[in-house]
């Protein structure tokens, strides 16, 4: 059975469609996506009432002029995650003075967004016998995971609902140790490890078992990013990394030793440990970029072993 | 009712990653310390001007900066394309293919540092432990240092200390560099303020004072420096002329030491936008362009100080005792820090400057195997090395196996160097190999809006060109030019001393083991069932 496995897309729209393109590129039989799905900004392109719209990226100033423009426009912001949003001075202005309501139209967009995601799935992969999972991770909000769960082609998983791939069981958990940034999904270690027990209740036998944690194992360098200060910038220009994953992760791995362990989350620490006889693996992430940065896992379900791995820059 | 703001900001939400970008400061920090004016700038480019006699080294310095600033826009540029995925390796391997940016980035940022190791323990005995030698009058040491086994204790050294300093981990090293980035410019300020306020015939004499104190000379040592060097008009005279000819050969060997401001280009973050792309390209400029013009301060105060025809007589003399081709009036090699010192004949205040100058070395030579575990850890990644190569301790997270693949191999060269007569004479080479890697380099990202459309597109620099051709197309045109004026004269031309046939075999065998080690990490894996190729493969969009 071959996996293709990605994380932290963030919204990146090229990013999604090279995901759903990756099984039949690759020939996978699964292709999975372990959590951070949606994207992180939202663009506004203010309309003027001389009927321009005018939108910064990338700290370059655009004035658009034509329906065609403002949609070009729009796709260049949606391949480097972020969420356009057309809105006239007095809306932009409101958005400007109001957190809330940017929350509220971040809410909107993401959902929207994920919607679009699903419906393309569908239209994608619906008959060809290629499965896609999408679990969130801590950087989605809960009222995706409804959205995820309704989908008729994309399966979701989590802490309480395991997803069988043949033989092996895939256990889900997208929440993390805490972060700097307070994210949606974020525990304590205590708080972790008991979900994580929680999850393992569905698995019976730890060389069929998949664990698809979202936050790597501590001090596994499948965790090390760059050490911050407290106002969010770099301590020594970014040159001081730091072990920042999941200290429960990876004592539920080396005492379990599952056939393999997938993460993300850090997307500077792509790489491949093993810990004890179990292949952990974070592919990391270029979503702003468009890179889709992905591990392919040929998975031997009766012999229970990874037959190889390799990880890709697609 | 008020108009809106110009440029529309966008709204972000909380969420992991969004942090603040590189601030100048660090970005010319790095690359200050890499184009490092007092171990390679002063050792091994603007000592050997002698072996130029028409050259001018102010229009090769201005020329060289010129063109380097080229090379750094074009890095700039790749880093602001593929921040994270950064480095030689992966642009090329994205680019050109995985085979060549394997081959290319290997013998560049892996193999040839292995040279390295004994290029940097020769600049800490010379700049270092022979001037502490020699004011603190250990005759003993001094001749240690001087024969071939205290060459290669000095490498063993160097290498493990490099060693050392991977080990305690980029935060604790960063510490020490930014200590010693403070500690070298207050040497290096306090050795211009001696050259600007003294004057030559004080040094003239406080030199024939020490050399008799120091190293037993008699007489006039200042004179005799000059007529070993074969009289008094060794260099041209301060000047712009000529402005090209001859001057052009002093290029390839102030590329030695100012090929290099772009060394932290892996090291930077997640780039945003174009503000971003300015940010880094202007902290790498600055990097170069003040070290250019501490290059220019030095040279002038070197005229006024000590004289110019001195000082390059008295480089000339050093290098004529290492090739034995001449001799010169003093044992070891006219540091200018410690001939400023001896202006003030107090051995304490020589040692204190010797040592602050010493900084200058230890912020440096961190540098030596950190990119090459990177770039091993990037090939056991991707199943070109065995996945053992990217193990780290358990408890100290140090890279063991990436450590060994440089130690072990470094002390063979080590030895090499040593021990052996002419090894020593391929120093180029160790430049020439990092250029053809920054020549692929420049030669992908002059095709990259071609050949990666969509990436380049998506990326902050995409509107920035002239006459309609990319601006990275033209920087990365340039460069390649440049770097290939280089390689053409290193391989053309005796001068340089690597154009022999052991030098050639040197290099040949690092890209034969190479490209052997690709290929048959392509068969191995094949039979395994995995295709390398697949790697850097572009999904398709559509």
């Amino acid at each position: 059975m071959k996996l293709f496995f990605v994380s932290d897309l963030h919204g990146s729209e090229i990013c999604w469609k090279k995901f759903l393109n990756a099984g039949a590129f690759y020939k996978a039989d699964v292709v999975i996506l372990g959590g951070d799905i949606t994207g992180k900004a939202m663009v506004p392109i203010v309309q003027h009432a001389d009927g321009t719209w005018a939108a910064s990226l990338q700290d370059h100033l655009e004035t658009l002029e034509t329906q065609a423009e403002v949609e070009e426009f729009e796709k260049r912001v949606m391949n480097r995650g972020y969420y356009p949003l057309r809105v006239s001075d007095e809306e932009y202005r409101a958005l400007q003075a109001d957190p809330e309501l940017v929350d509220k139209r971040f809410k909107e967009v993401m959902l929207e967004g994920t919607e679009r995601w699903i419906a393309m799935a569908e239209d994608k992969l619906g008959g060809t016998g290629i499965r896609v999972i999408a679990c969130p991770a801590n950087d989605d909000m809960f009222e995706i995971d409804d959205l995820l769960t309704g989908a008729r082609v994309v399966e979701t998983g989590d802490e309480e609902h395991p997803i069988q791939l043949g033989e092996l069981t895939m256990v889900s958990m997208g929440w993390t140790n805490p972060t700097p940034w307070h994210t949606f999904r974020e525990a304590d270690e205590p708080e972790l490890a008991r979900r994580i027990e929680r999850a393992l209740e569905a698995a019976e036998d730890p060389k069929r078992t998949i664990f698809n944690f979202h936050a790597p194992p501590y001090g596994s360098r499948l965790d090390t990013a760059p050490a911050l200060k407290e106002d969010l910038s770099y301590v020594s220009g970014g040159q001081a990394l730091r072990p920042v994953g999941s200290t429960s992760v990876r004592e539920a791995i080396k005492d379990y030793q599952p056939l393999l362990s997938l993460h993300g989350h850090i997307h500077e620490s792509k790489g491949a440990v093993r810990l004890g006889s179990t292949l952990a693996l974070n592919p990391g992430s270029s979503y702003e970029e468009g890179i889709l940065q992905a591990a392919i896992v040929d998975v031997d379900p009766r012999k229970q072993k990874v037959k190889n791995y390799l990880l890709v820059n697609g | 009712m008020a108009a809106i703001p110009e440029a529309p900001t966008l709204f972000l939400r909380k969420a992991t990653g969004l942090v603040k970008g590189w601030s100048k400061f660090d970005a010319f920090l790095y690359s200050f310390m890499s184009v490092n004016f007092v171990t390679l700038g002063l050792f091994f480019s603007l000592s050997v001007l002698g072996f130029v006699p028409d050259g001018q080294v102010l229009p090769a310095l201005l020329l060289s900066g010129v063109f380097m600033s080229f090379l750094v826009v074009t890095y700039a540029g790749l880093i602001s394309v593929m921040p994270r995925a950064g480095g030689d390796y992966v642009w090329q391997s994205r680019v050109l293919g995985g085979g060549i940016g394997f081959v290319l980035a290997v013998t560049g940022w892996w193999f040839i540092l292995w040279y390295w190791a004994p290029v940097y323990a020769n600049i800490l005995s010379v700049e270092v432990l022979q001037p502490l030698a020699a004011v603190l009058k250990l005759e003993g040491l001094s001749d240690f240092l001087a024969n071939d086994n205290g060459l290669f204790l000095v490498i063993q050294f160097t290498v493990v200390l490099a060693a050392v300093l991977v080990a305690l981990g980029m935060e604790t090293y960063a510490k020490i560099q930014k200590v010693c980035f403070y500690i070298g410019m207050a040497a290096l300020a306090l050795m211009f303020l001696i050259m600007l306020f003294g004057s030559r015939s004080g040094f003239a004499s406080a030199f024939n004072q020490e050399a008799t104190n120091l190293f037993g000379a008699s007489g006039d040592t200042y004179n005799r420096t000059l007529e070993l060097a074969g009289g008094s008009q060794v260099v041209p005279d301060l000047g712009f002329t000529p402005f090209l000819g001859s001057t052009l050969l002093l290029v390839p060997f102030l590329a030695f030491w100012i090929l290099y401001p772009n060394w932290g280009a892996t090291l930077y973050g997640e780039v945003r936008g174009a503000s971003d792309f300015r940010r880094v390209m202007v902290g790498m400029l600055q990097g170069l362009w003040i070290t250019i013009a501490i290059a220019v301060a030095f040279i002038l105060l070197a005229a006024k100080f000590f004289g110019w025809q001195w000082f390059n007589a008295a480089n000339l003399g050093y290098w004529n005792t290492v090739y034995q081709t001449g001799e010169a009036a003093i044992p070891i090699w006219p540091f200018p820090p410690l001939l400023a010192s001896f202006y003030f004949h107090s051995p304490l205040l020589s040692t204190i400057i010797v040592l602050a100058f010493g900084a200058w070395f230890l912020g440096w030579a961190g540098t030596l195997f950190l990119s090459s575990t990177r770039v091993i850890f990037a090939a056991a990644f991707d199943r070109i090395l065995p996945e053992r190569m990217a193990d780290v301790s358990e408890h100290r997270h140090v890279p063991v196996w990436a450590l060994i693949l440089m130690l072990v191999p470094s002390l063979v060269v080590g030895a090499l160097y040593a021990y052996t007569d002419n090894f020593a004479t391929y120093i180029l080479d160790a430049v020439l190999v990092i250029a053809v890697t920054f020549f692929g380099t420049a030669i992908a990202a002059t095709i990259l809006p071609f050949r990666k459309r969509h990436l380049y597109e998506n990326s902050p620099i995409a509107r920035y060109k002239v006459a309609g051709i990319p601006l990275i197309s033209i920087t990365g045109f340039v460069t390649a030019v440049f770097l290939g004026f280089n390689l053409w004269k290193w391989f053309q031309d005796d001068l340089y001393a690597v154009n022999n046939r052991d030098s050639l075999v040197f290099m040949g065998v690092m890209y034969g083991l190479a490209i052997l080690i690709y290929l048959v990490a392509r068969i191995y894996r094949r039979r395994q069932g995995i295709d390398l190729r697949a790697v850097h493969e572009e999904i398709p969009v559509e």
